[in-house]
């Protein structure tokens, strides 16, 4: 029986430690669209530090942060980029709505980009976010 | 558990007097298990002084890290090699783009290489590290990917209630500060957690490690702190870089040991790689710092 592990796979380890340095606002997903770490650039977008918020389960942060739709409408979990990039290991780009922390809705554009090992299989996602100034189309 | 250094250089060999004592050879290590079975942890230029002791060894287990050519460059040179009764098993890394044989073959070799590894008398395979754990020789082998440049494994080797843990080139520090992330952040922890001998790199001193960050290996700080944070009740520190002369290693070890204590560690268990030392490797219960 193999040991049980305490540990992330190194690819999320390399993928939160480029995170931790980028400017863009960005979201770490694992193999279970959980939320397990977001970077500065992402809690300033969101009211909220990762250190506040910890790990989130797919369920927890769309009923945080949405997303939602043009109307403000929910959008489910297995309708957004992210889930698409996990479960068919492709990128995928979309355009919604989150919600911060102090209620304020923002649209932004996002690009979920599977992380894909031939050891573990899909291990997860990095989602970057673009916000859309004045609703228009991110340069 | 007997652990016996036959290399503990890294990046290239680095011969000469002033080198004697801590030695030249690029990294190597016999492990002799309960059982008698031994393993050999890489095999950089110490594995061609360790093969001209093991005549009579007919069955041999190689464990790579690592294909950069400190961690393989004795292959071609290793005795055992040459013996139409001996058989080796390779294990190393697995990657998507060619087997570990054709990664491998492509330094024994033409040009570099006047012998194919087709035409090495011994019966050799190669063999990808599994996934799940595995056993030799009696004991436990776990491998894992850690932080390195290119694909890159630590061993963690379970001998009855002894652990030894091998994460030669090793940069866990490349990233958010190592005292502050959580174990499960840290690249190597579940490898290295409560290992009663961590042989770990440790290239560069602190003043050296700002100019290497990126590089793949570890400043003693980091090391250091690496060696607590997952419990190991003794330190190897190991990968030595080539411009370090025993003198500056005499000097990094006085270092190390009085940072390690101030860490919460004992002092004399923490040891530098050293050509020729050996170690007997013996279980003890120790919580993990985490």
């Amino acid at each position: 029986m193999s040991t049980p592990r305490a540990q992330k796979p190194l690819e999320l380890i390399l993928a939160r430690n480029l995170l931790t340095n980028l400017s863009t606002p960005a979201f770490l997903v694992d193999d279970e669209a959980a939320v397990v770490f977001y970077n500065e650039a992402a809690a300033a977008m969101l009211g909220r530090s990762f250190e506040d918020a910890g790990r989130m389960t797919a369920d927890q942060w769309t009923a945080s942060f949405g997303p939602f739709d043009s109307d403000g409408t929910p959008i489910e979990v297995d309708r957004i980029a992210v889930t698409e990039a996990i479960r068919d290991g492709r990128p995928a780009h979309g355009s919604f709505s989150i919600r911060a922390a102090n209620g304020e809705l923002a649209e932004v554009e996002a690009s979920a980009f599977p992380i894909v090992t031939s050891e573990n299989g899909s291990s997860g996602a990095m989602i970057l976010f673009w916000p859309r100034a004045n609703g228009g189309p991110s340069k | 558990v007997k652990v016996r250094v036959w290399g503990a250089r890294g990046s290239v060999p680095a011969p000469g007097p002033e080198m004697n004592r801590y030695g030249g050879n690029t990294s190597c290590v016999q492990v002799t298990l309960a059982s008698g079975e031994e393993l050999i942890l890489d095999a950089g230029t110490g594995i061609r002084t360790l093969g001209l002791e093991l005549t009579g060894r007919k069955r041999i287990h190689i464990l790579l890290t690592h294909l950069h050519l400190d961690h393989i460059q004795g292959l071609m040179f290793f005795p055992p090699c040459f013996r139409s009764d001996c058989e080796i098993t390779i294990w190393g890394p697995s990657s998507p783009e060619a087997s570990l044989e054709d990664r491998i073959a492509r330094y024994i070799s033409a040009p570099l290489s006047p012998v194919e590894v087709r035409e090495l008398p011994c019966s050799v395979s190669f063999r990808d590290t599994p996934a799940s754990e595995w056993s030799l020789g009696g004991a436990t082998i776990r491998s894992e990917a850690v932080t390195h440049r290119g694909p890159t494994l630590g061993y963690r080797i379970t001998d009855g209630d002894t652990v030894l843990a091998y994460i030669p080139d090793h940069e866990p520090a490349l990233g958010p500060p190592l005292a502050d992330l959580e174990p499960e952040w840290i690249s190597g922890f579940d490898l290295a957690r409560n290992a009663d001998l961590l042989i770990h790199d440790c290239q560069y001193s602190d003043a050296e490690y700002p100019d290497h960050v990126g590089w793949g290996h570890s400043g003693l700080g980091d090391t250091l702190t690496f060696g607590r944070r997952v419990g190991a009740r003794r330190l190897g520190l190991f990968h030595h870089d080539p411009l370090h002369a025993d003198e500056f290693l005499d000097e990094l070890c006085a270092e190390a040991r009085a940072r390690w204590q101030e860490l919460g560690g004992d002092a004399t268990e923490l040891a530098m790689g050293m050509e020729g030392a050996e170690l007997e490797v013996y279980p003890a219960v120790q919580a993990v710092h985490a």
